[in-house]
C-alpha cells in the first residue's frame, strides 16, 4: 500500500498586512532656535553614539532644513529614543514611516 | 608685570572629574533656578512654560500621545527633579569634590531645560528672535545669555576632542 504524505500546510502571508506591521517607526528632531548647536550634536553623540561628523551633519539637517530623522527602529525602541531626547529638551517626535514606493 | 587674571572656563573637565570654577555668587544664583525649574514643574501642568520641557511624542496621533503622556510624563518629571537635585548638591559652595560625568550630564540637561524655560519668555521662536535675544539689555536676556554661555562650556568640557 503506497503511503501517501500529509501535505504540507504552507503559510501564506498577507504580505501588505506585514507590511504595515513591520514599517518601521521614525524619530525626527525639530528645529529649536533656543537649542545651542553644539549642545545638539552632543547630545546626537552621546544618545546614538554617531561620530562628530555624523552627528554634526544632523544638527546641521535640523538647523537647516528644520528637521532630521535620528532613528528608524521598531516602536518600542523609539519610544525610548524620544523619551531621552525629551529628557534633554529636544523637540523630538515619532511617527510611522510612509509605505515603501 | 601687568596683573592679569588668566580666563578660566566655568566647567572644566581636569583629572578626577569635572570641575565647576563658578564663584559663590553665581552658584547661588544657579541654585536658587534650579529651585524655581522644580517648583515649575511639580505645579500646574498646562502652564505654557513647560510647553519645550514636555514635547508632544505623536503629533499625528491622539490616542498614542495621549497614551504617551499618561505613561512617560511622570517618569520625566522624576528624571528631571532628581537631575536638578544632584546639580543643587554639585552646586554648593561649601562642596570640594569634582563632578562625575552623571552629575555634569545632569547640570547640563538642567541649565538647558532653564534656558529653554527663559526662551519661552523671552518669546524665541526663530533664529531672528533668537539673535535678538542674545543682544538684548532686559536681566531676562542677561541671564540667558550667561546661562547659553555656561552650557556651551560645559558642552565643550564634555566632548572628547
Amino acid at each position: 500500500m503506497p503511503t501517501t504524505l500529509e501535505p504540507t500546510e504552507v503559510m501564506d502571508p498577507d504580505l501588505d498586512e506585514a507590511a504595515v506591521i513591520d514599517r518601521p517607526w521614525i524619530v525626527l528632531v525639530w528645529n529649536d532656535p533656543v537649542n545651542l548647536m553644539s549642545y545638539v550634536t552632543y547630545v546626537f553623540q552621546k544618545l546614538f553614539g554617531f561620530s562628530k561628523e555624523k552627528a554634526t551633519e544632523l544638527m546641521l539637517d535640523v538647523h537647516h532644513k528644520g528637521r532630521a530623522v535620528v532613528a528608524s527602529c521598531g516602536r518600542e525602541e523609539a519610544e525610548m529614543h524620544v523619551f531621552r531626547l525629551h529628557e534633554h529638551s529636544l523637540w523630538a517626535t515619532m511617527e510611522q514611516d510612509g509605505p515603501a514606493s | 608685570m601687568a596683573l592679569r587674571r588668566r580666563f578660566v572656563p566655568p566647567v572644566r573637565a581636569v583629572r578626577g572629574g569635572w570641575e565647576i570654577t563658578l564663584d559663590e555668587e553665581e552658584r547661588n544664583l544657579l541654585i536658587r533656578l534650579m529651585g524655581e525649574l522644580g517648583a515649575l514643574m511639580t505645579g500646574p501642568e498646562d502652564n505654557e512654560l513647560l510647553l519645550r520641557l514636555f514635547p508632544v511624542a505623536y503629533p499625528d496621533d491622539d490616542e498614542k500621545e495621549a497614551e504617551y503622556q499618561r505613561l512617560m510624563r511622570e517618569e520625566l518629571v522624576t528624571s528631571r527633579l532628581s537631575a536638578i537635585e544632584s546639580v543643587t548638591d554639585a552646586l554648593d559652595p561649601e562642596r570640594t569634590e569634582l563632578m562625575n560625568e552623571g552629575e555634569t550630564i545632569a547640570f547640563l540637561q538642567s541649565i538647558n531645560a532653564i534656558r529653554l524655560v527663559l526662551g519661552t519668555m523671552l518669546d524665541i521662536t526663530d533664529d531672528e528672535t533668537a539673535d535678538d535675544a542674545d543682544v538684548g539689555t532686559t536681566p531676562e536676556h542677561q541671564l540667558y545669555d550667561f546661562l547659553s554661555w555656561l552650557l556651551e562650556w560645559t558642552v565643550r568640557s564634555l566632548s572628547p576632542d
